[in-house]
């Protein structure tokens, strides 16, 4: 292998070199303005991390996991996973075996940025090695690989529901001119490389192209123009990248490391969170997972439709997808790249002004003393069968219990957490644990899982156990307090968003209902359980805005033919029963009424 | 001041001819659903702070149509959500108050 | 040949159909469901306004429609449209050629459990008012104690409702409340009243008299705001939670009873008849008539009649005149085809 042009460069690297050079300094200003938008707590976090052995080693690992392997990707979607991985890890080894190339064979070009990229037009085949050959065909297989994924990607825009995946985010104008270069680099690296082959040799992809293309087109005078178009490709590919959806590929680079550094979301337009926005690669999974857009509806309010709004500072919208939003937080759970898209919501929320203050209303409720405390919650007031039920279990198991809202009436701030007012949240919590504390109880029982995820997260009681329903019920079986026996009536266990997704407790209550009743399960359960679509997440969705997303959910939980509906939430509860075509019950409810 | 020895009372008639509607016209834009009332009271009755502060959407909605200031009743809302549950008509409670935090001057 | 006429059911609305169509000559056959004839209005003790005993009521209809065949404990499987007409196949293997149908399906009384927030079926003392009325008809009720001290009376429970997919006024309850409430009044002197409404809509015949009865002679209280929750105390009484609308402020009482004033829902069984017979169902959830000014009795198909609740909340008067108005229509349709 020698160098065939004296000189080492022809006028057509220039439209690569004029792209590489315009994203490398895009990215390497958004790096700076990031970082710089940290707070210094955050930025030390991330430098320490960046040099701590541990986090290099997991920064590595991830980085090819996700970005190059698509990992978890496959394991979603196995014609995903390869369409993804085999452009993304295809194209990384093109450019590890260009480098290998130059390196082995013309040492002394190694400086020269584009030789790598344009390797087989610099050189010409002075014998053939085996070393050469097997490079060669490395180079010719890697390419048929990303070509593959290339061709995947053009059939999924025709037939996109082979692929399972029924929805798409409506691409921009700019990220078709990014989509349509970046189909157009490979075949025409290819078209180059076998134009070129007589000269500079190949393998079984170049070498037969370009046997056939000598039959009828003069190869000499197609090869400068393909290294033109090949070129130009790859300068408008990463001219318009920064302004596409194809920005996630730096992005989640950057989003990675920062996530293991364990940083956080802290404000919804800045530093951090604007890696997670520009991590987002538009795939649409969040169209297909948001409950919202049954039949169709809201489409344009799902998170990837939040991350592009974002990009574009488009306040109207981004308040009008923020409100709207359920919190349900399947987005998040499916997303591939971990997109919050409940926290960002919570945060663009928290950054609106109110003329009129918060005030907490103050009470003076002296509560017993007593070992365990159960707070039922706003909602549950409205549901008795809940409070009734947990009432009875806690009698017939002999615990010393009292509740904290007897009457109705305190809340524990969750609320008020997620419509973004988070300083009126505190001053609710900060009055709750104070009450709390005062009482002297051991454990807080609560059944509510909105309030759960709220004291789990957000309330400091040293002293008392924060502790759920379910788990302390299944406790009082497993410590033959109550026994249950099993009822005939077969149930499906519907997962609320708080419990599940929130708080990640998908055994336990499957657990305490297969202990007195049957149990089957529907199409979409734990992490990609759909919302009832009653939460109070949503600011801004109406009653019968939600009607279709609880029907859609019932349907889904219709597909086990179980007999009834057990859910463990009263707001899931009160909603199902509205349209349910059989009777919902809470677990709770179920047990009690299984003791024996 | 010369003493009559009376004082004039200011009337306390709403007229509505006369009667500045434009902050619960802002609100209707925001949330069509809250001209659906129908005063039934659910949502005071069920009011977590209602029993303390006297806080009603009902009465919020109603004194915002008639001109009344209902920035204390507001102001003590902690958005948990009962109303909404509650109302036969389905309006968005919560949405209601939150806009009218934001407008209210 | 005497033309075949068939009601489904024999509700009042049916039992007076079933009377006049028989009288003009017709060939009529009653299909009824459950085992009795009468309907929601046979388990009813009294009548308002006048207080007239349901039982002999019922028991006079009934006997006027001698010479009807009537087959109880049966539904309708299908309707088929023919030539001659319809035909119906009914549950007990009969088929009818019928020339034409007189659909008088009635209501269905609200599922008061399904407002979980007043607690029936979870609290020892909430009853409906169906409950009430079987308590009057002699049934025992555990539910409703010896010498109760208040009792309360919930309106508009699933009426005029979203939330309970109803939006229609049910039309009765305002009125059945106030009688009830008299009535209660009347074995239990002692006991406070009260009555929580919304509106209190009594249109009809004499019913504002009734209910300055209901006020001047039985001081019954009437509290404007709808009941929000109910809750229980620690003796077992219940809290009942509303809105003084009338001033402005929270209220709560503590009651011995609590009767819920359940609305009237379209029966639930019609739905596979009017997909059947592809009549077509109004907004309200309740059948479409061909307009609800002069043709509520008529359905959109030729030959199918309506009398009563099946086309929205109806009163007993109301629903016997249109029972005599569709035997009417029938008459005239089928001196028509002749």
């Amino acid at each position: 292998m020698i160098d065939r042009i004296p000189s080492g460069f022809h006028p057509f690297v220039i439209p690569f070199l004029v792209g590489m050079a315009f994203v490398l300094l895009y990215c390497g200003f958004a790096l700076l303005r990031i970082i710089h938008q940290l707070s210094w707590q955050d930025r030390k976090k991330f430098f320490l991390s960046l040099i701590t052995p541990t986090t290099i080693y997991k920064n590595i690992r991830d980085i090819f996991a996700n970005c190059l392997l698509h990992i978890p990707l496959w394991k979603r979607n196995k014609l995903f996973g390869y369409m993804h991985s085999s452009i993304a890890f295809g194209w990384f080894m093109l450019i590890v075996l260009g480098h290998l190339e130059v390196i082995l064979f013309v040492p002394g070009r190694i400086n020269l940025f584009y030789y790598p990229i344009f390797f087989n037009y610099f050189v010409a085949e002075a014998d053939e090695t085996i070393r050469g050959s097997l490079l060669f065909f490395l180079m010719d297989f890697f390419l048929l690989i990303v070509m593959s994924g290339i061709a995947m990607a053009m059939f999924r825009r025709i037939k996109n529901h082979v692929f399972g995946v029924k929805r798409m985010a409506r691409p921009t104008f700019l990220n078709l001119v990014g989509l349509y270069s970046l189909w157009a680099i490979f075949p025409l690296r290819w078209l180059a490389e076998s134009f070129t082959a007589h000269i500079s040799g190949g393998s079984f992809m170049t070498i037969p192209a370009n046997w056939l293309f000598r039959q009828f087109l003069g190869n000499e005078l197609n090869m400068l123009p393909t290294w033109w178009a090949y070129s130009f490709a790859l300068c408008i590919f990463m001219c318009v990248l920064p302004f596409t959806r194809y920005m996630h590929i730096p992005a989640e680079m950057l989003l990675i490391p920062m996530r293991n550094a364990g940083l956080k979301v802290r404000n919804s337009r800045k530093g951090f969170a604007k890696v997670e926005v520009f991590a987002c690669p538009n795939c649409g999974v969040c169209i297909d997972a948001c409950p919202m857009t049954v039949d169709n509806g809201n489409v344009k309010d799902c998170t990837v439709y939040l991350t592009r709004q974002l990009r574009r500072n488009n306040e109207e919208r981004i308040q009008e997808i923020s409100d709207k939003c359920l919190l349900c937080g399947k987005c998040e759970a499916l997303c591939q790249v971990g997109v919050e898209g409940p926290g960002l919501r919570i945060l663009e929320r928290a950054r609106r002004d109110y003329a009129v203050p918060f005030t907490y209303p103050a009470t003076d409720k002296a509560i017993e003393s007593r070992k365990v405390l159960y707070f039922a919650g706003c909602m549950t007031h409205l549901t008795p069968s809940i409070g009734r039920s947990v009432e009875a279990i806690l009698k017939k198991a002999g615990v010393d219990f009292t509740w904290l809202d007897p009457q109705g009436g305190l809340c524990c701030g969750r609320p008020m957490f997620t419509a973004g007012r988070i300083a009126e949240a505190k001053s609710i919590v900060a009055n709750m644990e104070r009450l709390i504390l005062e009482s002297g109880c051991d454990t807080l029982l609560v059944s509510c899982p909105i309030c759960y995820k709220m004291f789990r997260e957000n309330y400091n009681l040293p002293g008392v156990q924060v502790t759920n329903y379910i788990p302390f019920i299944n406790e009082l079986i497993d410590s033959h307090k109550i026994r249950v026996e099993k009822s005939d009536i077969c149930y499906v266990y519907h997962d609320p968003c708080e419990l599940g997704r929130g708080c990640g407790m998908y055994n336990e209550p499957r657990q305490l209902l297969g202990r007195s009743a049957g149990i089957a399960e529907s199409a979409h359960n734990r992490e990609e359980s759909i919302c009832c679509g009653g939460s109070l997440g949503s600011l801004s969705l109406d009653f019968a805005q939600r009607e279709n997303m609880t029907k859609a959910a019932l349907n889904d939980l219709y597909t086990s033919n179980a007999d009834a509906v057990a859910t463990a939430c009263p707001l899931c509860l009160a909603t199902f029963a509205r349209y349910a075509d059989r009777p919902v019950k809470d677990i709770a409810e179920i047990v009690n009424n299984q003791i024996i | 001041m010369i003493d009559f020895g009376f004082t004039l009372s200011k009337s306390s008639t709403v007229d509505l001819t006369t009667l500045d509607r434009s902050r619960y016209d802002q609100l209707i834009k925001l949330v069509p659903t809250a001209r659906m009332c129908m005063n039934c009271g659910s949502c005071g009755a069920t009011c977590t702070v209602g029993e303390y502060k006297g806080m009603s959407v009902r009465k919020v909605l109603y004194g915002i149509q008639r001109g009344e200031d209902v920035k204390a009743m507001l102001s003590s809302c902690m958005l948990c959500g009962k109303c909404t549950m509650v109302c036969p008509r389905g309006i968005n409670t919560r949405n209601l108050i939150l806009n009218l935090c934001k407008i209210y001057d | 040949m005497k033309q075949n006429i068939v009601i489904i059911g024999g509700g009042i609305a049916g039992l007076e159909a079933a009377k006049q169509i028989h009288n003009l000559g017709y060939q009529t056959f009653l299909v009824e469901k459950s085992d009795h004839l009468g309907g929601h209005v046979a388990s009813w003790h009294r009548l308002f306004p006048d207080m007239i005993a349901t039982k002999p009521l019922i028991k006079d209809m009934i006997s006027a429609i001698k010479g009807v065949t009537v087959f109880l404990e049966t539904q309708v499987n299908d309707v088929e449209g023919v030539r001659e007409g319809y035909r119906l196949s009914l549950s007990n293997g009969i088929n009818i050629t019928a020339q034409a149908v007189l659909v008088a399906s009635g209501f269905q009384l609200f599922e008061a459990q399904r407002k979980e927030e007043y607690g029936y079926g979870i609290y020892d003392h909430v009853i409906t008012n169906a409950d009430l009325e079987a308590w009057m008809n002699g049934n025992k009720d555990q539910r409703i104690p010896a010498a109760p001290k208040a009792i309360g009376f919930v309106h508009c429970v699933g009426s005029r409702d979203l939330k309970a997919g109803n939006s229609q006024c049910s039309k009765v309850c305002c009125m059945t409340a106030i009688k009830q409430a008299i009535e209660m009044k009347e074995r239990f002197p002692n006991a406070e009243v009260y009555c929580f409404y919304m509106d209190l809509r009594l249109f009809g015949k004499k019913y504002e008299d009734f209910y300055i009865n209901a006020q001047r002679d039985f001081g019954i209280h009437f509290v404007r705001g709808r009941v929000s929750e109910v809750s229980e105390t620690i003796d077992g009484r219940l809290q009942v939670k509303a809105e003084d609308t009338l001033i402005g402020r929270p209220l709560k009482v503590q009651l011995d009873t609590l009767v819920l004033m359940s609305g009237m829902c379209c029966n639930p069984l019609i739905q596979k008849l009017a997909e059947q017979a592809r009549l077509e169902i109004d907004s309200d959830g309740f059948l479409k008539s061909r307009d609800n000014i002069t043709n509520i009795i008529e359905s959109g198909r030729e030959g199918i009649f309506f009398a009563g609740a099946c086309t929205g909340t109806k009163t007993v008067p109301e629903t016997v005149a249109e029972a005599r108005a569709a035997a009417l229509s029938i008459h005239n349709y089928l001196l028509q085809n002749d």
